[in-house]
């Protein structure tokens, strides 16, 4: 694959073959040297030759192999010629993370961490599972899970009417129709909302340790020294479910509209067609399903927090924000210099709206869209918020994470005659795992160093670092 | 002949299958999925679950069988042991006698193929985790 620098941190895939469009990486030198051998690069071009992609097919800094399109993909389509793929969203729509900001230092959380991380653990089922016997749905319950969002769960009483506004779409996407969801999608997800999953989900306690714009992260209530609540979770075995479902959907769609397929991970419909109107009802359900299952989540870290430092805190601990990172959506983006509606497609990429967006809630308006990007368990993590630059390059996106390094086999390797545990806990971090499978599978080591990605996306342009959070105590699944 | 291996894969879990009939493919990525999902703790076959074979070519037909064992374990909690004619024997999860070692989000089509291989086949399959 011919690939061609730009400068630092942008990288070309000429349009060749079948592509449409040219291909458009953000990376330094080394992340593309990690890249070789990697099938992500094709997988990249591959999208270029989808009907319909308008600007360059684009990959962020944390780029990897994925299902289809690479994770941290983002691909624009036309409204009118353009596809939508679920390779293109991934198999945990809306898989996203949400922080909370607490209203405690880490000096005065410190003695009873250990408290709140087992407590986090009691309270949020994780792993292999994983279910609610508090929370059990009814069909018509689901069917308002599905259509309301974290809407759903705000009116019954799982967290504050304010924290719709600092979730992306307010967390409900209005497009969902739970009808095309199938009952083995909804069976699926019946008993797991309000729960981690297991694999690169958790719940993680931590503190702002750094400070890059002091003004936005007071804004974001980001103190020095804050303590934070990070969660990473999706739309459970539910999402999973619609994936699958659509994907047969999907490759019988490709030869009925006689689109080429490079890849038949790519199968895809067009938008406006009954089967791609079919899987962006489910998708945008899907998506609602995990807005409600963090709102849940964070409901129940609010809990935990109230039990160890007193109810004041738990209704003192706000939302930072919650954002989606494996969704599809229809935007207004400039393409060719004319206000155009496109689907964007973010596979392991973040929306990185800049300050003054109509999208933004007022409180974002003059700071632009807060960025959450998890690292791994042993180093930090960082908020952004959204720029100019993302909106003009990237169609309003930026990184997601870390991207994993080691496959899961050779962490395990790696971690067996040591104790990661005892490790992590040595440099003050406290685990709480279902297994220690997860937690070797896991260990630091087997992720890339997210300060790199981070910082490429910080001096492309496309995003801007506000705060590093280090962790200090993690539920993983 | 080794039914199935694991191979490298960064960010899931790929394995390969060899067998020498379709079905026996589908056993052999049982036993794949059944080791990620409780490693060798013992399953034994004290009931049966139908599952209708689907797909119009081998490829499909793998992936989608299995996943139909993965919605049984999601939903039933139930672990697969042999496969049968017309579905698949195992029994329920027991805390008591079985490990949970992770959970599976899917089989994924992700560079899925059932190809010939001397009298027999050989697949790849990656399953998301």
């Amino acid at each position: 694959m011919n690939v061609e620098r730009i400068d630092a941190y942008r990288w070309r895939i000429p349009r060749q073959g079948g592509m449409r469009t040219e291909g458009l990486i953000f990376a330094d030198e080394q992340l593309m040297r990690d890249l070789e051998g990697d099938q992500a690069v094709q997988q990249l071009a591959n999208v270029a030759h989808l009907p319909g992609i308008v600007g360059p097919a684009i990959a962020m800094p944390d780029i990897h192999w994925g299902y289809g399109f690479p994770i941290g993909g983002v691909a624009a389509f036309d409204e009118a010629e353009g596809v939508v793929s679920p390779g293109g969203v991934g198999y945990d729509i809306n898989c996203g993370v949400r922080l909370l900001a607490t209203p405690l230092t880490l000096a005065e959380a410190r003695p009873r961490l250990r408290q709140l991380v087992d407590t986090l653990y009691a309270t949020i089922p994780s792993g292999v599972g994983a279910s609610r016997s508090d929370v059990r749905l009814a069909r018509d319950d689901l069917e308002q899970v599905l259509r309301q969002g974290a809407r759903w769960a705000v009116e019954q009483g799982y967290g504050d009417p304010a924290d719709l506004e600092a979730i992306e779409a307010n967390g409900t996407l209005p497009d969902a129709d739970p009808d095309c969801v199938s009952d083995r999608a909804k069976e699926r997800g019946k008993s797991q909302l309000g729960t981690v999953g297991s694999g690169n989900h958790f719940v993680e306690v931590g503190y702002v340790a750094e400070r890059y714009d002091e003004r936005v992260a007071d804004r974001l209530g980001l103190g020095a020294a804050t303590v934070t609540v990070f969660i990473h979770s999706g739309s459970r075995g539910l999402g999973y479910q619609v994936c699958d479902d659509h994907l047969d959907l999907m490759l019988k769609a490709a030869a009925k509209y006689g689109i080429a397929l490079p890849d038949r991970q790519l199968c895809c419909a067009p938008l406006g067609s009954a089967e791609g109107k079919r899987y962006w009802g489910a998708m945008n359900a899907a998506a609602n399903y995990a807005f409600a299952n963090r709102q849940l989540m964070a409901h129940y870290a609010r809990r935990a927090l109230g039990t160890v430092f007193g109810e004041a805190t738990a209704q003192r601990s706000r939302l930072v924000y919650d954002v989606c990172h494996n969704i599809a959506k229809h935007e207004t983006h400039e393409v060719a210099g004319a206000r155009t509606r496109v689907c964007v497609h973010r596979k392991g990429a973040t929306r990185a709206f800049p300050p003054r967006h109509a999208e933004l809630a007022p409180q974002f308006r003059d700071i632009g869209q807060p960025v959450l990007i998890p690292g791994d368990m042993g180093r930090y993590s960082y908020v952004l918020v959204g720029t100019a630059g993302a909106f003009t390059e990237t169609f309003g996106s930026t990184c997601h994470g870390a991207g994993r390094r080691l496959s899961r086999h050779k962490a395990k390797q790696l971690a067996r005659p040591r104790n990661i545990l005892k490790e992590l806990e040595a440099q003050g971090i406290l685990i709480r795992a279902a297994t220690r499978a997860t937690v070797d599978e896991e260990m630091p080591e087997a992720y890339k160093d997210v300060a790199r990605v981070v910082d490429v996306v910080d001096r492309a342009g496309i995003g801007k670092k506000v705060a590093q959070l280090k962790p200090v105590g993690v539920v993983k699944g | 002949m080794t039914p199935y291996r694991f191979v490298p894969h960064t960010a899931d879990v790929a394995a390969e299958l060899r067998a020498e009939s379709e079905r026996g493919l589908y056993q052999a990525g049982v036993d794949a999925l059944r080791n990620l999902l409780v490693g060798t703790s013992p399953v034994r076959s004290l009931e049966q679950r139908p599952i209708a074979v689907r797909g119009t070519d081998p490829t499909e037909r793998l992936v989608r069988f299995l996943g139909d064992v993965l919605y049984l374990y999601d939903t039933e909690r139930f672990l697969p042991d042999r496969v049968l004619p017309l579905g698949v024997s195992g029994e329920p999860f027991d805390p008591a006698r079985h490990h949970a070692l992770r959970e599976v989000k899917a089989v994924t089509y992700h560079g899925a193929a059932v190809v010939p291989d001397g009298d027999g086949y050989r697949a790849t399959l990656v399953f998301d985790v």
